[in-house]
Order: structure tokens, then C-alpha cells, then sequence
């Protein structure tokens, strides 16, 4: 699995986890019903320990991302839950204010900035591909 | 769940009157990572070699696996593996032979993990000791240790003097040797990266006793560094009536403090108590942590 991992980060290792593959299923790079590596596994390929990595897991077990199915391994839930407003509302303002400051500081005011989103949206949505052929289009 | 090791108002000094560890308490449950964490000459290594039975505490009390570590050596060292920084390798003789030595003192060997770490670090068993980088020398160190599954692992420094890429390699091995085995470790290391990739718990010394004792989660989550104007503290003191305070030095032109509580809650607190709005509060990284709590202070006295 493509995470990875740094000590000295804004965030503890587990939450370096749990955002890496929560952004991983945004994206679509990790699918429901997909299996994980065990988390003995995934500590020795991210050089961590094994309970950081369970711990990671449990969390997102208990948000209901993840299942452990007893002796199968630990699986991406097939209905992935809807994130709460509330709790996210604060990182995206946060987001929102940086992604401002950085356009007004190189000249792209309001209106360019929309535009970027739009376009990032349809990468997301759509796979990068057809949004490049329609740029070059 | 049983304590593996267990430090009791352990002191202990060099100098008459001069003791390193004053009344150091704390133990370590079975399965727990703990990381040994002080500036130097803050007595780590001091503790380790008491926990390894190679010291006398002058007062105090230290168990490992319930028993004492100075009456019972043979029976404890059995179940403790060790590496330290200036661990002594007979030179002369070469990896099979320090292998085979080990192997003969230790019945319960595991040939399985002994393979994996030689193809690891690419060591042939017929080199001499010698001959080793300071890289693979530690290697052979940790395969000695780990080899006959202990239910103790105790590093000293075992990283210090070795390049990125070789720490990353040792630590990858100890991190197998975790998976297999699943023993307890003690380790005391200046590599803030490494205690969050190893450890789960962190246990400071300072001025010779526990400073603080805490999950290395909890540190990164729970504890803050707070910027504070010099001008908005008309004395120092006032800050060490602040709840949640651990720290407080000069640096420059301003406090850096530490406290316990989230950046958000110990900001209000602060604006409060000091009427000042200048307080920056952040959440920071083990390494930003340590340096401000143990960092010396510049001009004034500490409060």
C-alpha cells in the first residue's frame, strides 16, 4: 500500500495512517471490499510499530471505514460512511484560507481560484485523463 | 498484565552527593516500547546498566521479571537481550564463531531470524569482527541479542555514530523481531524519529528523576508549545500558576513554554490569565517537544 511516513510531521504516525487511506478511498485508489495488509505487515514495510499501525486500523474500524473479518483480514467496508460536516468543517476552512492566501500571493484572484477547484473536481471525478484531453481540446 | 521491569526511588551517584538518578520510578508492563529519553549525562545509561544487574542502586529498588538483577544475573540475563552504543565485539574472532558461541549459551536460538538479519545487512559469517563497518557491527550486536528471543530487549543508544540508511536497517530488524516475537523493549535513543517509529510510550529524565511519562501519541496530541510575548509576563511565576504548565525559558524575545492541553483550550486560558494576545499555541513534533522542554535557559532564571 502507497503511504507514507513522516516522524517529525504536524500529525502522529496512526493519524498519518488513517488520513492517508481515508484519502486514498476519496479518490477511489482504494475500493470497498478491497483487503488491506495485516497490520504486522504494514509495519514492517512503513518500519513502525505493529500497534501504531492496529491502532490506525481500529480507529478507522470505528468510524466505519474498515472491518476485520476474524481470520480473514482486515477489509475496506463495501458501504463507506459519510463523513460529519462538523468535524471537517474546520480542516476545510483551514484549507480554504491557505489555497487563498497562496493565489492572491502570485496574482490569481477569486474567480481563477474557482476555476482551479472546478477543474480539480473533474480530475477527481473523472480520472485526470479526460480532463487533460479537454484542456488540450 | 505483569511488569517486565520495575525501577523503584532507584539512586544512584558517581560523586558523593552528586546522584545522577534521584529517586527514578517507573516500570515497564510486557509488551510495552518504551523510550528512554534524556539529555546527556541524564542518567539513561546509568539506569540501564542497574536494570542489567552491572551497577548496584545505592538506594531504591529495581526487578526485572519480579527478580533482582545483581542476585539472580545468570536467571535474569538469560531472558534480556542487549546492544549498547560501545558494546564491545571481540575482534579477532569472526561472525560464525561469535554466532556459535551465542547459539551454544543459548538454547532457545532462532536460525530463522539469525538468517534474515545476516542476507539483511549482506554479512558473510566467515568476516572477521574487525573488518565490519560500524553499520554491520551493530548488526551482528542485535543479532546476538535478538536471536535467542528474549523477553527483554534493552538498546542502549544502539543507533548513535550509525548513518540514516543503516539506523533505518537496524530498525527495520527490531521491528521483525517485534512482529515474531513480540517481546518488551527499553531503549534509550537521541533520535526523535526513531521513538515515534518504535515506541509507543516515552519516559523523560531530568535533574535525576522522571520528568514526564507519557504514550507517544499523547505527546504529539495532547501537549503544546506556546509562544509568549517577554512583555505580556510581568513575572515569570505567574506562568507556572497556569494549569497544565511544565516549562518556561527565555528565548530571545519571548517565553517558549510548554504546556498540557490542546493548542486551542491553553491559548483561551493563557489570554485570560496574562491578558495578552499575542500567544501563539501549537501542537509540535517529539523533537520540538524535547528541545523545549529541556532546552537551558538563556538570561533569567527558570520560574
Amino acid at each position: 500500500m502507497q503511504i507514507l511516513i513522516r516522524p517529525g510531521d504536524e500529525l502522529p504516525i496512526y493519524r498519518q495512517i488513517m488520513s492517508q487511506i481515508t484519502e486514498a478511498l476519496a479518490v477511489g485508489r482504494l475500493q470497498p471490499g478491497e483487503k488491506l495488509p495485516s497490520h504486522r505487515e504494514l509495519a514492517e514495510e512503513l518500519v513502525i510499530a505493529p500497534l501504531t499501525v492496529k491502532k490506525a486500523y481500529d480507529e478507522l474500524e470505528s468510524l466505519g471505514f474498515l472491518e476485520t473479518q476474524r481470520g480473514r483480514g482486515t477489509f475496506v467496508c463495501s458501504r463507506l460512511p459519510k463523513l460529519k460536516m462538523a468535524d471537517q468543517r474546520e480542516q476545510i476552512e483551514a484549507a480554504a484560507r491557505k489555497l487563498l492566501s497562496l493565489a492572491y500571493m502570485v496574482g490569481v484572484d477569486l474567480g481563477g481560484v474557482v476555476e482551479i477547484l472546478r477543474k480539480a473536481e473533474d480530475e477527481l471525478l473523472h480520472g485526470s485523463h479526460s480532463a487533460a484531453s479537454r484542456a488540450a481540446g | 498484565m505483569n511488569d517486565v521491569l520495575e525501577f523503584r526511588n532507584v539512586v544512584r551517584a558517581y560523586v558523593r552527593g552528586v546522584p545522577v538518578l534521584n529517586g527514578v520510578t517507573f516500570s515497564v508492563a510486557e509488551g510495552e516500547v518504551v523510550g528512554l529519553l534524556g539529555r546527556n549525562g541524564s542518567g539513561k545509561t546509568t539506569l540501564i546498566h542497574i536494570a542489567m544487574g552491572m551497577l548496584f542502586p545505592q538506594g531504591g529498588t529495581v526487578r526485572v521479571f519480579g527478580l533482582s538483577p545483581t542476585e539472580r544475573a545468570v536467571e535474569v540475563k538469560k531472558r534480556i537481550g542487549y546492544v549498547a552504543e560501545d558494546q564491545v565485539l571481540p575482534r579477532t574472532s569472526s561472525i560464525a564463531e561469535l554466532i556459535a558461541f551465542h547459539r551454544y549459551l543459548f538454547p532457545r536460538w532462532d536460525a530463522v531470524l539469525e538468517r534474515q538479519i545476516l542476507d539483511r545487512f549482506s554479512l558473510h559469517t566467515k568476516s572477521k569482527i574487525l573488518g565490519l563497518s560500524k553499520g554491520q557491527a551493530r548488526a551482528v550486536a542485535l543479532l546476538c541479542a535478538v536471536c535467542h528471543r528474549p523477553e527483554l530487549l534493552i538498546l542502549d543508544e544502539p543507533a548513535a555514530g550509525l548513518d540514516p540508511a543503516a539506523r533505518r536497517e537496524f530498525l527495520e530488524v527490531a521491528i521483525q523481531f517485534l512482529n515474531r516475537a513480540g517481546a518488551t523493549i527499553l531503549y534509550s535513543s537521541h533520535y526523535m524519529d526513531d521513538i515515534e517509529r518504535l515506541g509507543s510510550r516515552a519516559v523523560m529524565l531530568d535533574e535525576g528523576k522522571v520528568f514526564l511519562d507519557a504514550g507517544v501519541d499523547r505527546l504529539r496530541e495532547e501537549y503544546c508549545v506556546v509562544l509568549i510575548p517577554a512583555r505580556s509576563v510581568s513575572d515569570a511565576e505567574i506562568l507556572t500558576r497556569v494549569p497544565g504548565y511544565l516549562r518556561a525559558r527565555r528565548h530571545y524575545g519571548d517565553w517558549h513554554t510548554v504546556f498540557h492541553g490542546s493548542p486551542e483550550a491553553v491559548k483561551k486560558l493563557l489570554e485570560q490569565s496574562l491578558g495578552s494576545n499575542g500567544i501563539r499555541c501549537a501542537r509540535t513534533n517529539l523533537e520540538e517537544l524535547f528541545v523545549e522542554l529541556m532546552a537551558r535557559n538563556e538570561e533569567q532564571e527558570t520560574p
